[in-house]
């Protein structure tokens, strides 16, 4: 087991020392930056999928032996660094001591996160390919900073210690703002410095959500921790008690947990309305950085609501969250579709649809059943990948022509079938057609959705809302595919060598490609490793449920019965 | 030998592999060899198909399932094939229909630079219609019928650098998945309603237990999939334009893979819409408005291709007439429908035949198929034209000899028992039964319009057509014979024995549903019979008359009724209204909504912005540095302090 923790530790901090000695290189040694990059990404690459493998090889307790168990439901990563021979699933490396807290250096892998580790490997390797020619200037400072997103994008996901997270959380801010600052488009500082303001207000709040969990706990529990499985746990315990005045306490704490851990995950989900400094950033980012922003950075929200603000705040998730976020999840996904098609600049156009595409991901989550959690999170891994190469694709396109604009482009495909060929593959993996990757999402979600709203009220209405995104979906890029590859050809005057996709090209898409057709055909080996974990919450939300329906004296009796 | 379930992966599987060979291999290594996988495949699958159909003709009913496709919660959804006597007659006339076309395409296509790229849809296109009627369960079925639109996206669009013909194809895609959506809704129902698992097996006997109206709902949902795909009123506006792909595309479009699967989709489901009887009724006004609807419509088209085009959605509309007509006696729903699977399988052989050959016709005259421009083809075309002529007596219903005949009255008969008195609204079911008798009339009248509009009259050739205004190559009119013997004896063969019925009902119905089958035997009616003879042979009768006889005559008619011309000739204006009342103001919405984003929901966030420095405007002049004013304000601090504590 020692190689996993090595291993674990090796793909987090990896990216940040070829960063390092990238940005040491100095910006006239570009073709050396280049490799070191593109090793460091195949290294990183590989290192995902071992680690992949070797998790999926793991005999995990299933679903249905997690209830029996006697301990409330909690999060149990694997390959832990530094755990100690008694308990694999916690680590014994500390960090800093608060008080009578410890902030330890608490890694892991469990079904939740590890695809999203993946898919933050899979994506690093384009992103270094894509900006090969494209970017010249500060060469070193460039790969530097896409390098460093990688680690702070890996520290994000593995975390489970609350302020490890949230560490990674805001450093991942900062790499990005050069990112897009520097190597952006016209308006780059503008759209820097609106995308840092916007989510650093958001995320402020949701330290004080993270700070008010960890005391709520040390205050009605005397246990200060900071490690998220154990504060889950603590969750789940007190609010299993069925004391007055414990019930009043927690549903206080909740209500502020939540709203506070909310501000900072909806502003990165994007949630409609706080969502319009995602298209202005996606707009002017470089091509590396709209793919790594759309299809790893956008996933913090919703990893972030699916890891924290649902186990920690349950009953106030399902109270006030479901039809909140439901509400505002649906009206996303007709709102970025609309708007998403009538945009004249495809990354404008990319940027709302993901506004959609996220928020079936959303309301998917939020449904809080089996169906639902796995679809968001199959949603999370479709999108990025989708939404990735379509980034990808587009900057492909640019390069060529220097411009996005829909409206100066006709007939494409006569001129660059090959990459006519694989932006439709790609955009009928976005519009969910059934074989690749997006539909299992799709599905799993709006089934998680309808089924929730059809037990509870009898009336699917935004279940049914959601499903018109179907069509939507398909409207805005259809138009597009018609406008820009179908009918005579038309250029942009330019005087740029145009012709089909090189190697290199091709190199960095058919990888994506193939995997959107893999997910589509066989997505159950993502859907096993992620359903114990999947199960937790779900657990999580059921008990929250039967709490919500019950009063007080029931649930114990309930509770009684089934550990009889 | 054909009683290995696992055999059923081969139908779908041996296209799909022709499919992925051409695509790979085509453009470098096959070139204008590229149709061999193509028809090698469907040819094989067709022969499987057939060997299937035997096994199951001798009581053989198959299921195989390969792996769970996704699964997790309650949702289990597992890659399974199943055949059964619906499945056996739907794979052998997809597949049969399918070679012929594949064939057919050799002649067609030669030459074209997109070659390998035709034949690999094509077989995509047969590989998503076979698995569609092998599914096992509504979410793999949507699978396939996503596939199907995908492929008919793709082959309505070949000729992509064509506007109109990129238009069709978004066209086709979007006004199909709007129906897809109303069948996604109606599976995700069946999911929460009628149980976690979605094989027909353990959903359809649910049917009957479900609440009416939710029950009715499912239905209703699962037949707005059918309307899309099957092109019926008011989705039916992508199916005349879907002609801008080449012509054996629409051949295999509107007889073998795409429009017959809405058919299929509510024919399968009939253990549902049996208990249904609202929900049956609702298919059968729909089916029988469209008939009637595209029958008037196709009178005045001027294009050939379109013509056949709103026939394909009229023959449909029959087919749903039946399928919504078994619900007044309870042993009605088996034969009425036999009677729709027996349409789509007459219709799959002449409409293939027709758009065949009008794509000869077509081959022939370099592009054009305007009948305004062509004429009197049948001593220059011969072979073409006496095919087309059997397949113009099937789709008019030619008493006897032709297979529409046989089929087409088998519906009206459905219809008729449908109204009768004491059975549920038997009223409108007597006035759909009056509707599809007229509108057999009206076929008959505008199928052999065309017909002669082509064929007979003063020898008309265009100039596009140049040096090759002469009979198609052989591997085009093969197919045409094959397809015309079928057109011809597939209806008497099949239709007064009791074949087709029999073999649905022992091999399908009596396991699927064995509550709605029929008591008794069930005897053709021999006055209507007659009567939709006399309607047919009217028809024809008139369009002898009119374009023949007497030329003129339908000039001047044209004249005298303008307002009732224009109506037709435009559509009814259904594509104008779909767009004033749907496309347009969803458009504007969208605009709408991206000026909204931008200067209203995003200022608010600049506002938001800016209060800090408002803030601070606000309060910058206290901080003017005049040391006076400072030691004012603590004199007046320090004495509001005073007060406050002195006033307590």
């Amino acid at each position: 087991m020692l190689a996993e923790h090595w291993g674990l530790l090796i793909l987090l901090f990896l990216p940040l020392a070829a960063g390092i000695v990238v940005a040491w290189l100095g910006p006239t040694r570009g073709s050396a930056i280049r490799l070191i990059s593109v090793a460091t990404s195949i290294v990183v690459l590989a290192l995902a999928l071992g680690m992949a493998f070797r998790f999926m090889a793991l005999e995990r307790p299933r679903g249905a032996d997690a209830r029996l168990a006697p301990a409330a439901p909690s999060f149990r990563p694997e390959f832990v660094p530094g755990a100690s021979p008694s308990n694999p699933h916690q680590t014994t490396w500390h960090v800093l001591s608060l008080g009578p807290g410890t902030v330890q250096f608490y890694l892991g892998l469990d079904g939740l996160n590890l695809w999203l580790i993946v898919l933050t490997a899979v994506l690093m390797l384009p992103s270094v390919l894509i900006s090969w020619n494209h970017i010249s200037e500060r060469v070193n400072e460039f790969y530097a900073w896409l390098m460093i997103l990688q680690t702070c994008m890996f520290g994000i996901f593995l975390a489970f210690d609350i302020i490890i997270f949230y560490v990674f959380f805001e450093l991942s801010l900062v790499p990005l703002f050069f990112l897009i600052g520097i190597w952006g488009g016209p308006e780059r500082r503008h759209a820097a410095r609106k995308f840092f303001m916007y989510t650093l207000a958001g995320s402020l709040l949701t330290f004080l959500g993270v700070m008010g969990i960890v005391l709520a706990c040390h205050q009605q529990t005397g246990t200060m921790t900071f490690s998220i499985p154990r504060l889950v746990e603590l969750v789940h315990g007190q609010l299993m008690l069925e004391d007055e005045a414990t019930r009043a306490y927690w549903q206080t704490a909740q209500f502020w947990v939540f709203l506070a851990l909310t501000a900072g995950f909806a502003v990165k989900v994007p949630l409609v309305p706080f969502h319009t400094w995602l298209p202005l950033a996606h707009v002017e980012a470089p091509t590396a950085g709209s793919v790594d922003l759309a299809g790893v950075l956008l996933k913090v929200g919703a990893y972030g609501f699916l890891r924290l603000a649902i186990p920690l705040a349950p009953d106030v998730s399902l109270a006030l969250g479901l039809p909140m976020v439901t509400l505002l999840a649906t009206a996303g996904i007709v709102y970025g579709a609309l708007c998403a098609y009538s945009q004249d600049d495809v990354k404008k156009m990319i940027a709302y649809s993901s506004v959609s595409h996220l928020g079936l991901c959303m309301l998917g989550m939020f449904s809080l059943t089996m169906a639902g959690l796995s679809g968001s999170i199959m949603q999370m891994i479709n999108h990025g990948l989708s939404t990735g190469a379509l980034f990808l694709l587009i900057g492909m396109l640019y390069d060529r022509y220097h411009t996005r604009k829909i409206s100066s482009f006709s007939g494409m495909a006569t001129r660059m079938p090959l990459f006519a060929v694989l932006l439709v593959f790609i955009c009928l993996s976005s519009v969910g057609m059934p074989g690749l990757n997006g539909f299992i999402g799709e599905y799993l979600c709006l089934a998680g959705i309808f089924s929730h709203e059809w037990t509870r009220e009898g009336k699917p209405y935004l279940a049914i809302v959601a499903c018109t995104g179907v069509v939507l979906g398909a409207w805005y890029l259809f138009t597009m595919l018609k406008r820009v590859l179908f009918g005579p050809v038309q250029e942009p005057d330019t005087h740029s060598p145009t012709g089909d996709l090189n190697g290199r090209e091709l190199a960095l898409i058919a990888p994506i490609a193939a995997l959107c057709l893999l997910i589509g055909v066989h997505p159950q080996p993502i859907l096993r490793t992620t359903e114990p974990d999947v199960r937790v919450v779900s657990d999580i939300a059921a008990a929250a449920r039967q709490r919500a329906t019950l009063p007080v004296g029931v649930a114990t009796n309930q509770k009684l019965e089934t550990r009889n | 030998m054909f009683e290995d379930p696992r055999i059923l992966w081969f139908i779908p599987g041996l296209p799909l592999l022709a499919s992925v060979v051409t695509a790979f291999l085509g453009p470098r290594l096959l070139r204008d060899k590229s149709h061999w996988p193509c028809v090698l495949a469907v040819i094989a699958s067709c022969a499987l198909a057939i060997g299937v159909f035997a096994s199951v003709s001798s009581g053989f009913q198959g299921l195989h399932t390969s792996y769970t496709w996704f699964q997790t919660g309650d949702v289990d959804i597992g890659v399974s094939l199943r055949v059964d006597g619906l499945t056996a007659v739907m794979l052998v006339t997809v597949t049969f229909i399918g070679s012929w076309i594949a064939i057919y395409s050799i002649g067609y296509m030669h030459g074209d630079p997109g070659y390998p790229r035709y034949f690999a849809e094509i077989s995509l296109f047969v590989f998503a219609m076979t698995g569609l009627v092998l599914a096992d369960n509504f979410v793999l079925l949507y699978a396939f019928w996503e596939g199907v639109g995908l492929c008919s996206y793709l082959l309505v669009g070949y000729y992509f650098a064509k506007p109109s013909a990129a238009a069709a194809a978004r066209k086709a895609f979007l006004v199909t998945r709007l129906g897809d959506v109303g069948l996604l809704i109606g599976i995700l129902l069946i999911y929460t309603a009628l149980g976690p698992s979605l094989d027909y097996e353990s959903v359809m006997p649910r049917g009957q237990h479900a609440s009416p109206g939710v029950l009715c709902a499912v239905c209703l949902l699962l037949f707005t999939g059918a309307v899309g795909k099957s092109a019926q009123f008011p989705l039916h506006v992508w199916l005349p334009d879907a002609m801008e792909g080449p012509s054996p595309v629409s051949a295999l479009i509107h007889a073998a893979t795409m429009v017959t699967a809405g058919v299929y989709l509510v024919a399968r489901c009939t253990p549902l819409f049996g208990f249904s009887p609202s929900a049956q009724l609702v298919v059968a006004c729909i089916g029988g408005f469209t008939a009637f609807l595209a029958a008037l419509i196709a009178l005045t088209q001027t294009d050939l291709k379109r013509v056949l085009a709103y026939s394909t959605i009229s023959q449909l509309g029959y087919m749903f007439l039946a399928l919504g007509s078994g619900t007044s006696h309870e042993y009605l729903a088996g034969i009425a429908v036999a009677a729709a699977i027996f349409h789509l399988f007459t219709h799959a052989f002449f409409k293939a035949l027709l758009f065949l050959a009008a794509g000869s016709v077509m081959h022939a005259m370099g592009g054009v198929i305007d009948m305004r421009r062509i004429g009197g083809l049948r001593k220059v075309m011969p072979t073409t034209h006496w095919t087309f002529l059997c397949g113009a007596g099937a789709l008019s219903g030619f008493p006897i000899i032709f297979s529409g005949f046989w089929s087409k009255d088998e519906i009206l008969a459905v219809a008729f028992k449908a109204g009768q008195p004491g059975s549920f609204a038997n009223s409108i079911y007597i006035l759909l039964f009056l509707l599809g008798l007229v509108t057999a009339g009206l076929t008959a009248f505008y199928t052999f319009r065309a017909y002669f509009l082509t064929f007979w009259g003063p020898e008309r050739v265009p100039p596009e057509a140049g040096h090759h205004a002469h009979e198609s190559p052989p591997v085009m009119l093969v197919p045409l014979m094959v397809l015309a013997a079928g057109a011809v004896f597939a209806g008497i063969l099949l239709g007064p024995t009791g074949i087709f019925e029999h073999f649905l009902e022992v091999h399908w119905m009596q396991a699927a549903f064995p509550r709605l089958l029929p008591a008794t035997e069930h005897h053709g009616n021999l006055p209507l019979m007659v009567a939709s003879s006399l309607f047919a042979l009217g028809g024809i009768g008139l369009a002898w008359w009119l374009y023949v006889r007497r030329p003129a005559l339908a000039r001047e008619m044209a004249q005298a009724l303008p307002g009732a011309y224009e109506l037709s000739k435009n559509k009814f204006y259904l594509d104008e209204i779909f767009a004033a009342l749907v496309v347009r103001p969803l458009a504007g919405l969208a605009h709408f909504l991206r000026v909204f984003d931008q200067y209203i929901v995003d200022s608010f966030v600049d506002l938001t912005a800016h209060a800090p420095r408002w803030l601070g405007h606000l309060l910058r002049p206290v901080q003017n540095g005049l040391v006076q004013f400072y030691a004012l304000l603590m004199v007046l601090g320090l004495a509001g302090f005073l007060l406050s504590v002195l006033m307590r």
